[in-house]
């Protein structure tokens, strides 16, 4: 019992201490007008501010999403280093790890806005995380920046939260309106996984464009998240012969459904959500992965200026491929940069208003504007894949 | 017929996680829940070996029999044999193993990264056979086969090997088979190495029947291991055997005819009701003990 | 320290919701059973509640986050029960997968309801600080405080280390068992409103296996035996990232890798968990010898007390006990002797009602002997034992385990505890005299503090008797009380059987030292192959051919108890 109250005691005047520098550094934050050391001059590309931006990122590191937290915190570094190297305005990211566990992740959101007093904070990865995590935010008066986050209810926690992930409702449509018009779909077996939040949203979007399209669904079957044999509702499929196969699944879940599904005879096309744009599906399924269409948020193959850099230097740095989660990640804290830049301030209140105020900035995702709800309003993209490559569908 | 058949090579990966498990608790009344994490960074390691040393599968599953039996000796060694003569072992065991299966967890994802890794396409033959109108891999034919030998093989071993009979001594009675010369911190690090060599073979098939493998692989399968032995009846080999592909069968079927949303209610009521109508499982005989 | 608490406002408030939620492994633990089951509890009891709280107080004066409580701690107590009723005769393991099957179950029904949000989960209004989560800890840790010093508490003990034990001492297991389950469901009921009114958030998947798995984790590392073991617990577990983080370990799998370091090392070296490292409270010493007082008179001597007419066990075949007529009055000292093998042992158990006769009949002080009769109602009814096989509750101290035995003349105390009156005080009182005096008897008053499974062998014994004692037992059965004692010891024993039932209580006395049985009791029965060869005063039966050439002849094997 000493020993561990001695310690929590020493946990206390530590972090007594620590807030303690906190303030001391960036005393003047919060406030809004006046001088302060996170305002700079100029704007734009011309804008420089000497202290350097405190950035916060909550990603799931370790636990069961660590393999998102993981790309996301490339992408992020990525950007962070890019930043850098360009001048005039710089970020101080410290990225933290949630464990997939929402109340560390509460505890992490909390110190970010409470007591190292961050500017803004990107993340965390998970949809039900950020529920949790992002009334912390708002009641500090912290913007967040989801990069990850595309279930329904984020946004609407408050004015400080915005994303730069376009949700499977903005995604869908697109999807199921080329592909019918490709393959000429009447009747169709969606799968999905009922116990994740993304997945269930991905759902309810197939289902009401698939509605909208006039597409009977034949048969609707659930797995769970952490299932990877799927060899028996695949049979169950089959059995309804279905024009396509529309799928709501985290890449995890997508690798072994795609392989089974052609396993067992599955001709037909697969088409799935942002959780299948991912270089791993390939990766993972090789032949099997021929003729799936992924409705995704990023555009790999795009060939604009920024997705092409951020490839070539993602591959550079990491040599692999970067996925969906990367890009998102890294499109985010540029973002960030321009709406700092766009005031010339890292303050949060000046972050959050020209955050909201982002129009047709060019970025990795294409050309990004936060909409009036604070969500992104970046081109979706549909692709198939095609000897082992994404290509547009056309 | 191919759910028929989907049932039994889902029920037999059950199987062959269960065996090892059971193994452990028959004859050392011990939960290891460190098995779990032995079964993914087993996985890991045969996809490691495969994938960067270029081993052949054949070779690989051998080495991985080693390598998940050294983790078990280590289990053993480290969360089991401190407790020995604690009045509170049985729980202060799991929470020992869950700790220790949390650390190797810890360190594979040090060693692999987080990400889901497979085994290369052609580390297993893809064949096909098709048989009564049902399609089915050879991989998934030899999973069938590799349990039912260990099935059988493990219990002619206690049955009539020496080890095997220093096992039910031990299992009856620690103390009298100390007393009868059997060396007991021998015959248990056997036990737990012969357990999780078993559960490491099983996660480098179930890695390569599903093409994945995930860190997190290892704790999915738990629940359902855990399911599988009582169903079978806890300590009973055959049991295991029968039960994984019980669970198997009721949740391929549960799939097909009741709605794949409830599976899972289908497999654990199926496992609350067992333990309500029969305690000891369908091939246990042993008597009810406390853990 | 307001910095402090704002900057750590979450943990602070989460270290308080984990303790309530080991508090709900606490309850089944502490008597012995290990259920997962309250992460189902706890996620029923949250969506459930998200049901009824209503927009405003209610009736403009009741907070709504009491009535979440109410409503969460009764659905989670009532589905405990429920789940309780067909799962209450499972042990051990069994008990611990079934409840996990339940949880389970519950998480998959959750998900697939469209009033919980499924997978998308619900939103919850913040109604859960520090200040609420800490006052409803307090509550519950204060219960548990109390309820370890009380009547109900030390029977929950009692279950936890020796069940049968227990039984034997007037202890209703079943209901009992029972009482914990209940309660563990309320307290996990309790946990998920608290929860979900602080984090505003639930889904159905944030209480599945893990989550039980991890509040299992927190009571045992905290301690299973001791109130504040879920408080300590919870304080290690719940800082334990944040002591990374604050140190700067860097993010990755270093940090999961310490803490199951950390974990293993304390479960390694404290067994009993973080309770262990406090100090026990040492009893004040007592002597009461105003005590014991109006304990209800004995019958007199010369009352029936058993009656058995043919009396028959069998176990697949073999017959242990067979047409056995035995009747016992008050005050006499009833010695039974046999060679080993001879029924003794199953004939006791089935006048101790542990074991139901298979054909027969019998009356123990006016109790009927059958299947449907459960061994704690003979005991409340007056019969006391020891066994054979010593059965002790070993980590309780003496003096605890000899209050346990006076289960059945003390009162409950349980809820006048709670609220402090001076008369459960009285009652403690009153039952540690009692105890005392017992322990006194036996002469173990200077051991009383030791946990009973420390003690000698002998020691042991003469514990078993002093805990039988304080029952104030109308048949006391002592089963071979003298095993392991030389023979000053034993005689010892002998003059304080002698005085017992001078003192008016009624002894049923198995031993294998014949010498010792002639010398104390008034009539000796004899059994042989689960028959009564002889019967009579100690100096016609030591005369008997047919019990000298059955047993007599092989007194020299004495000296190896059975």
């Amino acid at each position: 019992m000493r020993r561990l109250s001695g310690s929590i005691a020493g946990a206390a005047v530590l972090a007594l201490a620590l807030s303690a520098c906190g303030s001391g550094n960036t005393a003047t934050t919060g406030g809004g007008g006046g001088t302060s050391a996170l305002k700079g001059t100029g704007t734009g590309d011309t804008c420089k501010i000497t202290t350097p931006i405190p950035i916060g990122a909550v990603f799931s590191l370790t636990g069961a999403a660590a393999s998102y937290g993981e790309s996301q915190k490339k992408g992020l570094e990525l950007a962070a280093e890019e930043l850098k190297a360009k001048g005039g305005v710089t970020y101080d990211v410290k990225i933290e790890d949630d464990a997939t566990d929402p109340q560390q992740g509460i505890a992490v959101f909390e110190g970010f806005v409470t007591k190292d007093k961050k500017s803004l904070i990107i993340g965390p990865t998970l949809s039900n995380t950020a529920k949790q995590t992002d009334p912390v935010a708002q009641e500090g008066k912290t913007p967040v920046l989801a990069v990850s986050n595309t279930a329904a209810g984020i946004t609407e926690i408050g004015d400080y939260i915005f994303r730069d992930s376009l949700t499977e409702g903005a995604v869908i449509p697109q999807t199921i309106k080329a592909a019918k018009d490709k393959f000429g779909l009447s009747k169709v077996v969606v799968m999905y996984s009922n116990d994740d939040a993304f997945t269930e949203s991905g759902y309810q979007a197939f289902k009401k464009a698939l509605d909208a399209n006039g597409i009977t669904i034949t048969k609707t079957i659930t797995f769970s998240k952490s299932d990877t044999d799927f060899r028996a509702q695949l049979a169950v499929a089959k059995a309804s012969a279905p024009d396509a196969l529309i799928t709501s699944a985290l890449i995890e879940a997508a690798v072994p459904l795609v392989t089974q599904a052609r396993e067992v005879g599955i001709t037909v096309p697969i088409i799935g959500g942002n959780g299948f744009n991912s270089p791993k599906l390939m990766a993972g399924a090789g032949k099997a992965a021929d003729g799936v269409v992924v409705g995704a948020a990023w555009n790999s193959a795009s060939s604009g200026a920024e997705n092409a850099a951020f490839l070539t230097a993602y591959r550079a740095k990491y040599s692999a491929d970067p996925d969906q989660f990367a890009a998102q990640a890294y499109t985010g804290l540029k973002l960030v940069d321009a709406a700092v830049r766009a005031g010339c301030s890292g303050e949060r209140e000046d972050i959050k208003k020209h955050l909201a105020e982002l129009k047709d900035v060019p970025t990795a995702l294409g050309k990004f504007t936060m909409s009036a709800t604070r969500d992104a309003d970046t081109p979706a993209v549909v692709q198939v894949v095609e000897s082992g490559k994404f290509a547009v569908l056309k | 017929m191919q759910q028929l058949l989907n049932g039994i090579f889902l029920g037999s990966i059950y199987a062959l996680f269960a065996i090892g498990f059971t193994l452990v608790f028959g004859v050392l009344d011990r939960l290891n829940l460190a098995h779990s994490a032995v079964f993914s960074a087993s996985a890991f390691v045969g996809i490691e070996l495969v994938a960067r040393f270029g081993l052949s599968i054949w070779v690989t599953l051998p080495i991985i029999f080693v390598f998940g039996g050294l983790l078990g000796l280590v289990i053993e060694r480290v969360a089991f044999r401190p407790l020995k003569g604690r009045h509170d072992a049985h729980f202060a065991g799991l929470i020992s193993s869950i700790a220790l299966g949390a650390m190797f967890l810890a360190l594979l994802q040090a060693g692999f990264g987080p990400d889901t890794r497979r085994f290369p396409p052609d580390a297993f033959p893809q064949q096909r056979l098709e048989f009564a109108g049902a399609v089915f891999s050879v991989l998934q034919l030899v999973i069938v086969v590799v349990a039912f030998a260990l099935m059988v093989g493990l219990t002619l071993m206690v049955s009539r090997s020496r080890l095997g009979r220093g096992m039910r001594a031990v299992a009856e009675n620690p103390h009298a088979a100390a007393v009868l010369g059997v060396d007991v911190d021998r015959v248990t690090a056997l036990t737990f190495a012969l357990s999780t060599a078993l559960g490491g073979v099983a996660g480098v098939l179930f890695a390569l029947n599903v093409n994945s493998a995930q860190i997190s692989m290892g704790s999915s399968i738990e629940l359902k291991g855990l399911a599988v032995i009582i169903v079978g009846g806890l300590g009973s080999l055959p049991g295991a055997m029968l039960g994984g592909l019980l669970v198997g069968l009721a949740e391929v079927f549960a799939v097909t005819y009741v709605g794949s949303s409830w599976r899972d209610v289908i497999a654990f009521g199926l496992l609350f009701s067992i333990l309500l109508l029969r305690p000891q499982g369908i091939f246990g005989a042993r008597q009810v003990r406390e853990i | 320290m307001a910095g402090f608490l704002d900057s750590y406002a979450s943990t602070i408030t989460f270290m308080a919701l984990t303790g309530v939620f080991a508090y709900s492994f606490y309850a089944v633990l502490m008597a012995g059973q290990l259920s997962l089951a309250q992460a189902g509890l706890a996620s029923a009891g949250a969506f459930t509640s998200s049901l009824v709280v209503p927009a405003a107080p209610l009736f403009g004066v009741i907070p709504r986050l009491v009535v979440g409580i109410a409503v969460g701690m009764a659905v989670g107590a009532a589905l405990a029960f429920l789940l309780g009723l067909p799962v209450m005769r499972l042990r051990g393991v069994f008990l611990a997968i079934a409840t996990l099957a339940f949880g389970e179950v519950v998480r998959i029904l959750l998900i697939n309801q469209s009033w919980t949000g499924g997978a998308q989960g619900l939103s919850f209004p913040k109604l859960v600080g520090i200040p609420e989560a800490w006052l409803a800890l307090a509550v519950v840790a204060y219960w548990f405080w109390r309820l370890g010093g009380s009547r109900l508490g030390r029977a929950l003990a009692a279950i936890r280390e020796d069940e049968l034990a227990a039984k034997a001492m007037g202890i209703d297991v079943t209901r009992h068992r029972m009482i914990s389950f209940v309660t563990s469901g309320a307290v996990a009921g309790l946990y998920g409103v608290l929860l979900a009114y602080f984090v505003r958030f639930a889904d159905p998947n944030a209480f599945g296996f893990s989550t039980a798995v991890d509040g299992l984790v927190t009571a045992v590392v905290g301690g299973t035996t001791l109130f504040i073991g879920p408080l300590l617990g919870s304080t290690f577990l719940t800082w334990l990232p944040e002591l990374q983080r604050a140190i700067g370990v860097e993010a990755g799998w270093i940090r999961p890798f310490v803490s199951g370091l950390l974990l293993l090392l304390v479960i390694l070296f404290l067994p009993g968990g973080l309770a262990a490292l406090i100090p026990h409270r040492r009893r004040r010493a007592m002597a009461h010898p105003d005590a014991p007082p109006d304990l209800p008179p004995l019958p007199a001597p010369g009352t029936p007390i058993a009656s058995l007419r043919a009396i028959r066990k069998e176990y697949g075949g073999v017959h242990a006990v067979r047409d056995v007529d035995l009747d016992i009055a008050a005050g006499e000292i009833v010695g039974l002797i046999g060679p080993n093998g001879a029924g003794k042992t199953t004939l006791v158990n089935i006048v101790s009602g542990l074991v139901p006769p298979s054909g027969g009949e019998g009356t123990v002080v006016g109790i009927p002997l059958g299947s449907g009769v459960p061994a704690h109602r003979i005991a409340l009814a007056g019969v006391s034992r020891t066994f054979q096989q010593i059965k002790l509750f070993n980590r309780l101290s003496a003096l605890d385990n000899v209050l346990v035995g006076a289960h059945r003349v003390s009162r409950p105390t349980l809820l006048r505890r709670m609220v402090l009156l001076p008369s459960a005080r009285r009652d403690e009182k009153r039952a540690l005299g009692q105890a005392f005096a017992q322990l006194t008897r036996v002469g173990l008053a200077d051991r009383a503090r030791l946990p009973a499974g420390d003690l000698s062998y002998g020691d042991q014994r003469r514990l078993e008797i002093a805990r039988a004692l304080a029952a104030h037992p109308t048949l006391l059965i002592l089963d071979e009380p003298a095993a392991g004692m030389n023979h000053v010891e034993a005689h010892r024993l002998s003059v304080l059987i002698r005085a017992l039932a001078e003192d008016g209580v009624t002894v049923l006395l198995i031993e294998h030292n014949v010498r010792m049985v002639l010398e104390t009791c008034t009539r000796v029965v004899v059994l042989d192959f689960g028959e009564v060869i002889a019967a009579g005063d100690p100096a016609t039966i030591a005369r008997d051919p047919r019990v000298v050439e059955a047993y007599l002849g092989a007194e020299d094997d004495q000296a190896e108890p059975a």
